[in-house]
Formats: C-alpha cells, sequence, structure tokens
C-alpha cells in the first residue's frame, strides 16, 4: 500500500513539472507586457524597464523558468506584478474561499445526486427518471455563469430573499480565521449569527457550483444502480429473503458507489476550475477571482499559481478516490 | 352571481396586496450604519490592487488614494479649478523656474503627526526616486536635491527648466507621513512594500479594513483638518468600496440598495436604471476622448490628402449613436474642458464631396486600397465604431480590415512607425487641465507611447508646444495653443473623435455628488458626499 502511494505522489512530481512547463510557455507566448501594464499608461520607458529589471522579466526565459521552478521547491510562487504581492501568500489568502465553496457545493451534489440516482434506478423509466433525466441534462447544459446571473435576478432582486453577491454582510466582522473558512470558522467560535449570514450567503454560488456536479453523479450513479441491481447477487440476496431497504442501500449501493466516487473525485477537479465563473459572477473572494483579476492585468504568475495549485487539487483528489476504492472494493486491496 | 363577484373582487384585492406586499419587501436592506451615522458604500468593477500613491493610479486606485490624502491642491468643480489645499499660498519666481509654497499650519496625519514641509518635501522625493506612477510628470523637471523645507511650513522647488503645466500635476502627488513611511521600510524600499494596503496620509479618511479584491472599508476623520462640508452632524461614519466584478450583479446590489453608488454600467443597464423608483443617474460629458490615429510615416497614410479624405467620409452620427447619444464630438485635439480649448473651424464633418475631393489630390485618386483598423480586443464599443468606419469608406472605394488585439499588443505595435497599424482607434485621458497634457501628445518625444501612435510629424508644432511649456503668460501661452490647435486640425493625424459621457446610478438619499472631468472615469469625491434618509 505504502509502495503504491509512494509510486504515485512521485508520478505526481513528475506531472505537476509537466504542468508547470506548459503554463510557463503558455503564458509567455501570450503576447502582452505585464511590464508595461503595471507601469501604467502614461509610463515613459525607464519606468516600464524598472518594472521588468524590477521583476526580472529583462532576464532571459530560460533563465526565468530556473528561476521559477527553483523558487517553486521552496514553495515560493513568485511576486505578482500588478500587485507586487507574493503569490504564495495571496493563494493562501484566497484558497479557502474556494475550498469552502467547492466542498459546499460538492456536500450538496453528493447529498442531492446519490438518493436522487437511486431512486431513478429504483423507477427506472417512470416519470421520476425521466424528470431527474431532463434535470440531469439541464444542469450539465446551463452555462453557469448565465446561471447564476438569473439567480440573482430572482432570488436576491425579485424576491429579496438572498444576498446578490459576496461572503458576508458589509459591515459584519468575519471571526478569527482558523480555517479561514467562514462556515467552519463561526461554527468554531460559535458564532452563530455569523454562520448563518455566512450560509445564506453560500446558498446561490454553491448551487449554481454544484449543478454539473450533482447532475453527473445522479446519471452516473443511477446508471450503475440499474446494473447492479440487475446483477446476480442482487437477485441471490432477493431469494434469501434479505430486507428490499438493505439489498437497495448496502448490497447494491455499495457496488455502484464505485464509478461514483471516480466522478466525485474527477468533478472535485472541475468544480475547483469552475470557481473561476462562478467566483467572478458572485463576487467570492477565492482564487477564481484572484486569477480573473491577474488574468485581465497580463499578470502571469498569479494565474500560473491558481492553475498549479488547481492542478494540485486534480491529483489530490484523484489519489484519495484511489485510495477509496480500495476501501470499498477489498479485491483491490490485494492486488 | 353577486355573491360569486364579489368574492372574485376579494380574490383579486387579496392578489394585489400580496404583490405589493412581496415587492415592498423586496428592497429590504437600507444603507449601512454605524452607532448614528451612516456608511456609504460605492460599487464598480476594478479592484485596488496598490494603495501607494506614488506607485500607481488608475480610477479606483485614485479615488481610494484621494479619500485617504491631501494634496498641495485639489481639483474641484466643472470645470475643474485648482483649489489650495495643503498649501496655503505660492509664489512663482518670474522666470517660472521656483516654486514655493506655504503650508497650512494645522493638517496632522492620522497618527496624529503634525504634516510639515518635510513631509511634503519627502512625499516628492520618495515620488521621484521611486520612479513609478506618477513620477513622469516631474521627473525631467525636479530634482529630489533640489527640493527644499526652508522651514517649517514653507517648501520650495527649483526646476531645472521652466515648466509652465507644474502647478496643474499637484494634485496628483499625494504627502505621506516620512516617520510612518520610513518605519515600515524593507530593504530601502520607501515603504512599498507596506503600503499596498496601508496608508500614512492625512486625508478625510483612514483605512480600516482592506481587502484589495473585495471589500475596502474607509472610516471618516471625525476631526479632519479642514473639517466638513456638509457640517459635522451630518458628515458618513465611512466609506466601504465593494467590487463587484460585473455590470449585471452591481445593477441588482442597487437595485437591492446593498450599495449606494454605482459606476461602470453599459449603456443598457442605464438606460433601464431610469424607470427605477429611488435611484439617481449622473450623466456628465467626460473628459476621455476617442480618436483614430492614422500612422503618419508609413504610406497610405502619411498621405495628408488620404487622411483628409477618411476624416471628412465618416459617419460622426455614428459615434453618438453607440453611445445612445451619451457622447459629444470633439471639436478641437483639445477636450471641451482643457484650458485654451478653441472650436477649431474647420474640424471635419461628414462631408463626402470633400472627402472625393481630397482622395483626388491624394496619392491613390480612385481608392482600391485596404487599410487596417485595430482597436482593444474585448471592447464592444471601438468595435462598432470600426464598422462605421467600414461603411463610410466604402464609397470611396476604400476597405477596412477590422483586427482586435490586446491593449499590450496593440501599444507595442504602435511603438514604431514600421509596424503602427494604419489606423488605431485609442481613449485617452489627459492627467490634468492644463493644455500641455494634450498637446505634449503631439510632440516627436511621445512617439511610440500609446498617444503618439501616430507618429504626427510637423516641426512648427513641436517648437510652439517646447515654447508654450516653458511660458509663464498665460494669454501668451493661449494663444499658442491656439495655433497649435488649428495646425493639428489640419495636418490631421487622426480622426478627432468624441468624449463619452461619464455615468454613475446612485440612490437618491445620496447627496453633494461633484462631478469634476478631470478625475478618471468612474472616479468621485468621496469628501462631499453623505446620505440624507
Amino acid at each position: 500500500m505504502l509502495v503504491y502511494i509512494a509510486k504515485r505522489v512521485a508520478l505526481f512530481g513528475l506531472m505537476l513539472f509537466g504542468l508547470v512547463c506548459i503554463t510557463f510557455i503558455i503564458s509567455n507566448i501570450a503576447p502582452a507586457d505585464p511590464a508595461a501594464l503595471a507601469a501604467g499608461p502614461d509610463a515613459s520607458r525607464s519606468q516600464i524597464e524598472q518594472v521588468r529589471r524590477e521583476y526580472g522579466l529583462d532576464r532571459p526565459l530560460p533563465e526565468q523558468f530556473a528561476r521559477y521552478v527553483a523558487g517553486l521547491a521552496r514553495g515560493d510562487l513568485g511576486r505578482s506584478v500588478s500587485t507586487s504581492r507574493d503569490v504564495t501568500s495571496e493563494l493562501l489568502r484566497y484558497f479557502p474561499a474556494s475550498l469552502e465553496l467547492v466542498l459546499v457545493a460538492m456536500l450538496l451534489g453528493i447529498a442531492i445526486g446519490v438518493p436522487l440516482g437511486m431512486i431513478s434506478a429504483l423507477h427506472k423509466d417512470g416519470w421520476i427518471d425521466h424528470a431527474t433525466r431532463i434535470f440531469a441534462v439541464s444542469g450539465i447544459a446551463l452555462p453557469p455563469f448565465w446561471f447564476g446571473l438569473l439567480l440573482q435576478l430572482v432570488f436576491a432582486v425579485q424576491m429579496g430573499w438572498l444576498p446578490t453577491s459576496g461572503r458576508l454582510s458589509l459591515m459584519t466582522i468575519p471571526p478569527e480565521p482558523i480555517t479561514g473558512m467562514l462556515l467552519a470558522d463561526s461554527l468554531l467560535r460559535g458564532q452563530w449569527s455569523t454562520f448563518a449570514e455566512a450560509a445564506s450567503f453560500t446558498v446561490l454560488p454553491a448551487v449554481v457550483l454544484s449543478l454539473p456536479c450533482l447532475a453527473s453523479i445522479l446519471r452516473v450513479n443511477r446508471a450503475e444502480m440499474v446494473e447492479a441491481l440487475r446483477a446476480d447477487y442482487v437477485m441471490c440476496a432477493r431469494a434469501h429473503g434479505v430486507a428490499p431497504w438493505r439489498i437497495v442501500a448496502v448490497h447494491a449501493l455499495r457496488n455502484a458507489m464505485l464509478p461514483t466516487l471516480a466522478i466525485i473525485g474527477l468533478r472535485y477537479g472541475w468544480m475547483m476550475s469552475g470557481t473561476v465563473l462562478v467566483e467572478t459572477v458572485f463576487d467570492w473572494p477565492g482564487i477564481g477571482l484572484y486569477a480573473v483579476n491577474s488574468a485581465i492585468a497580463s499578470d502571469f504568475k498569479p494565474v500560473m499559481g491558481v492553475t498549479l495549485l488547481i492542478g494540485l487539487n486534480f491529483m489530490i483528489a484523484n489519489l484519495v478516490v484511489d485510495l477509496l476504492y480500495g476501501v470499498l472494493d477489498p479485491r483491490l486491496r490485494e492486488a | 352571481m353577486t355573491g360569486s363577484n364579489i368574492s372574485r373582487r376579494g380574490l383579486m384585492q387579496g392578489a394585489t396586496a400580496l404583490v405589493a406586499a412581496t415587492t415592498a419587501a423586496s428592497p429590504a436592506i437600507s444603507f449601512e450604519r454605524e452607532g448614528n451615522r451612516k456608511v456609504l458604500v460605492f460599487s464598480g468593477g476594478q479592484p485596488v490592487p496598490i494603495l501607494d500613491p506614488h506607485v500607481r493610479y488608475d480610477w479606483s486606485t485614485r479615488m481610494m488614494q484621494q479619500a485617504t490624502h491631501d494634496a498641495l491642491f485639489k481639483y474641484v468643480g466643472n470645470p475643474p479649478e485648482l483649489v489650495p489645499w495643503l498649501a496655503e499660498s505660492h509664489q512663482i519666481s518670474a522666470d517660472g523656474l521656483t516654486y514655493t509654497f506655504r503650508i497650512v499650519g494645522n493638517a496632522r496625519f492620522h497618527n496624529g503627526d503634525p504634516l510639515d514641509a518635510e513631509a511634503v518635501r519627502f512625499s516628492f522625493e520618495r515620488g521621484l526616486r521611486i520612479n513609478k506612477g506618477v513620477a513622469w510628470m516631474f521627473k525631467d523637471f525636479v530634482k529630489p536635491e533640489n527640493i527644499r523645507a526652508v522651514d517649517a511650513r514653507t517648501v520650495e522647488f527649483k526646476l531645472e527648466r521652466a515648466f509652465a503645466p507644474f502647478m496643474s500635476y499637484l494634485p496628483w502627488w499625494y504627502i505621506v507621513n516620512p516617520k510612518q513611511v520610513m518605519a515600515n521600510q524593507q530593504d530601502g524600499d520607501w515603504g512599498q512594500k507596506w503600503l499596498t494596503d496601508h496608508e500614512a496620509g492625512s486625508g478625510p479618511f483612514k483605512v480600516r479594513r482592506w481587502d484589495a479584491q473585495s471589500i475596502m472599508h474607509l472610516e471618516a476623520v471625525a476631526d479632519y483638518w479642514k473639517g466638513w462640508p456638509m457640517g459635522a452632524d451630518k458628515r458618513l461614519a465611512g466609506v466601504i468600496y465593494r467590487v463587484v466584478r460585473e455590470p449585471a450583479p452591481r445593477k441588482a446590489a442597487l437595485q437591492r440598495r446593498e450599495v449606494d453608488v454605482i459606476t461602470e454600467l453599459t449603456p443598457d443597464d442605464f438606460d433601464q436604471l431610469k424607470t427605477i423608483p429611488g435611484v439617481r443617474l449622473e450623466d456628465h460629458p467626460g473628459m476621455t476622448s476617442f480618436g483614430i490615429k492614422f500612422n503618419c510615416q508609413r504610406q497610405p497614410t502619411a498621405d495628408r490628402n488620404l487622411r483628409k479624405a477618411i476624416a471628412h467620409a465618416f459617419d460622426y452620427e455614428a459615434l453618438l449613436q453607440i453611445h445612445n447619444g451619451a457622447a459629444r464630438l470633439q471639436t478641437s485635439p483639445f477636450p471641451h474642458a482643457v484650458r485654451g480649448h478653441i472650436d477649431v473651424p474647420g474640424v471635419p464633418r461628414r462631408d463626402m464631396d470633400k472627402a472625393r475631393e481630397f482622395l483626388r489630390q491624394s496619392g491613390t485618386p480612385n481608392g482600391g486600397i485596404e487599410l487596417e483598423y485595430v482597436h482593444v480586443q474585448g471592447l464592444e464599443d471601438p468595435r462598432r465604431i470600426g464598422l462605421a468606419l467600414l461603411n463610410s469608406l466604402q464609397p470611396l472605394n476604400i476597405r477596412v480590415r477590422i483586427t482586435g488585439q490586446p491593449w499590450p499588443t496593440m501599444v507595442q505595435r504602435g511603438s514604431k512607425p514600421d509596424t503602427a497599424p494604419d489606423m488605431t482607434s485609442v481613449y485617452v485621458t489627459p492627467l490634468s487641465t492644463d493644455p500641455d497634457t494634450v498637446a505634449y501628445q503631439y510632440h516627436r518625444a511621445s512617439w511610440g507611447l500609446y498617444y503618439g501612435m501616430s507618429h504626427y510629424q510637423n516641426e512648427e508644432v513641436w517648437r510652439l508646444v517646447d515654447q508654450a511649456r516653458a511660458e509663464t503668460n498665460w494669454d501668451r501661452r493661449a494663444a499658442m495653443y491656439a495655433e497649435v490647435q488649428r495646425k493639428i486640425v489640419d495636418d490631421q493625424p487622426e480622426i478627432f473623435g468624441m468624449m463619452a459621457n461619464r455615468r454613475w446610478a446612485m440612490r437618491d438619499y445620496v447627496k453633494d455628488f461633484r462631478f469634476s472631468p478631470v478625475r478618471f472615469t468612474g472616479e468621485v469625491d468621496l469628501y462631499t458626499m453623505w446620505i440624507d434618509a
């Protein structure tokens, strides 16, 4: 088992390095001059050159790359040209907000997707199954940007039930950070009203972010359940007179969960990158918004940092899924 | 029958009441409060990554810098007036080389330190030595060692050579507290790292909470040395600048009263907000000019007659239509709010006979050429203006190839005559109301900068511009600038376009919004504003 994990981690290292190479090349092919943008529209040549020197952008590309990789080894992702701050500390500051959103969205996706998938499978080709199919297809097809704006219009402007955007009311002082995730921190600090407020701000972005995830979990879980319910061991269990709920919830679901788990792992990564769109609509101060603001300023270090972080998340999620596979499927443990 | 009628009416009334109740309930939130004072919430789409007044400026950044700092002078009103602020009085020597300012006696920094002549001297030295942001305004004219704090309340600048626009840039040089800045210096950075999200100013507001990407909360300084124009009892508790990236949620937040003032509106959003009760719109002629720069050094547009032909064929009405009428055509290379602006006689308007006449005299009398028009990728207005240009030039048998490029690429191409496009659309916001700010864009020294992409050449104009910036007598300067404007129009280095309106939407309880065109697009002066409700 340990050897297996070690192998995977080593593979990650390689994959991350590949990702670093690709992001570095892409950001340097882009025909933009971050120094000129940072120096401002009226800056003279000497001012632009000074910014270029200060950020090492005047060095040859191989040297810049070597420096960047050397920095990465120390956990230093470089300095943003537009904000002059360290990318690493900015990411540490913004990542918990994104993680919180993704986790809530993920919970929503699992909590609704898995049972709905089960029910659809049990009523295969019934009206519930058709209804969830329509729901799932539209869930994947809806552009999150547009869907977010729509929800804002309906629930914030028309109904007035939920706030339009942000993470907390303007005058509310956020709890002292422990995890950086407001829901967790307010609970840990026992600030119930702050928790309720933070929750109300989380609802709309989390729903938008979770929809594609929910839809794919639902569809995969349904298909696997249908498959499992037809299997010999289910028939055998029936013949043995095992309680029907036990057949569905324990025997069939456990087998159907394997591919579902893979989808959850993948979706976690997708949702991390989905924050770019959702956070922009809801002004959620996470890594997605940070990436957008930086990209607009042709500020590549933060964009590369966010890309790496999302890539890392993808890989970790996959590793966790692989390990969970072992837990759920004893055959894999021995292999 | 009667009974059923009544009940139906009752039902209708009930439904109406229900609808009324829900609509009345929907703007549930009102302005933010703190104790018995109010907090004004302003929202735009642009963050404020660096607060340091000597490192960076753009509209949102400068709005926050202005709120937290003071300068020797301040631009106020429309037309903008240079009002003494930290400078109580000033003297200019006859040769225009020595400027002496007397500093007010009661100004204090937020930490209580007195603001004296040394702080002023230090701030200018810092700006010049860092050589970023505002430095370009003065670095060819003032050496840091020639700025002197004569005594606690007198500061003296000795210029390298006469520079008439000197005073007009002073409002953008904010004064910082030397003690605080140097106490937070790291590796000789003049406190740059610290001032990224801190301030050491003396302005009407001080920073309470700073998250450059989302919420910046400023707290009003109760005993601000200059006092509060609305009276101490009505002044705000503070101001929050909330970044809302997209225009649609920003508009939604105003409708829901989550925010009190918004800017960066689309023309359609602006028109929709007209019908919303409780919302007031501010719509003012701006100072940012839109022009289409010709490449004056490379054929075919190096041909003045061709440029004239194009300028007379262009559909200027389209410029106004694209902005739903909220724009004003330029009548000179200078925007209207710039001092010394004249309406130049014969500034081109659409006249196809003249256009054909000029084309006949050009090197391509029958057209048959294709010209490239470049605009910033993703900007909708310049793209539509490109289409209008394409239509306008069809009768002259001139084709237009419209290209969208990222801003940095466009600037890179425009930096040399060989690579500068035939026509480039550019917005330019002058940094001061002094005519030199605009006139110098047509000088040889501006070649290659984004506003100098036309690589305009006229030695006579260059000489006049040089002369005028060194001239101390205004009447003589004004005459020179009138001549400069006429000559530039005659040479037609660009299609003189329009100035789009600056726009804000605010709740009607927001009082004393004071527009000044010399501020940037979305920038407002937060000092005068308050909430009456």
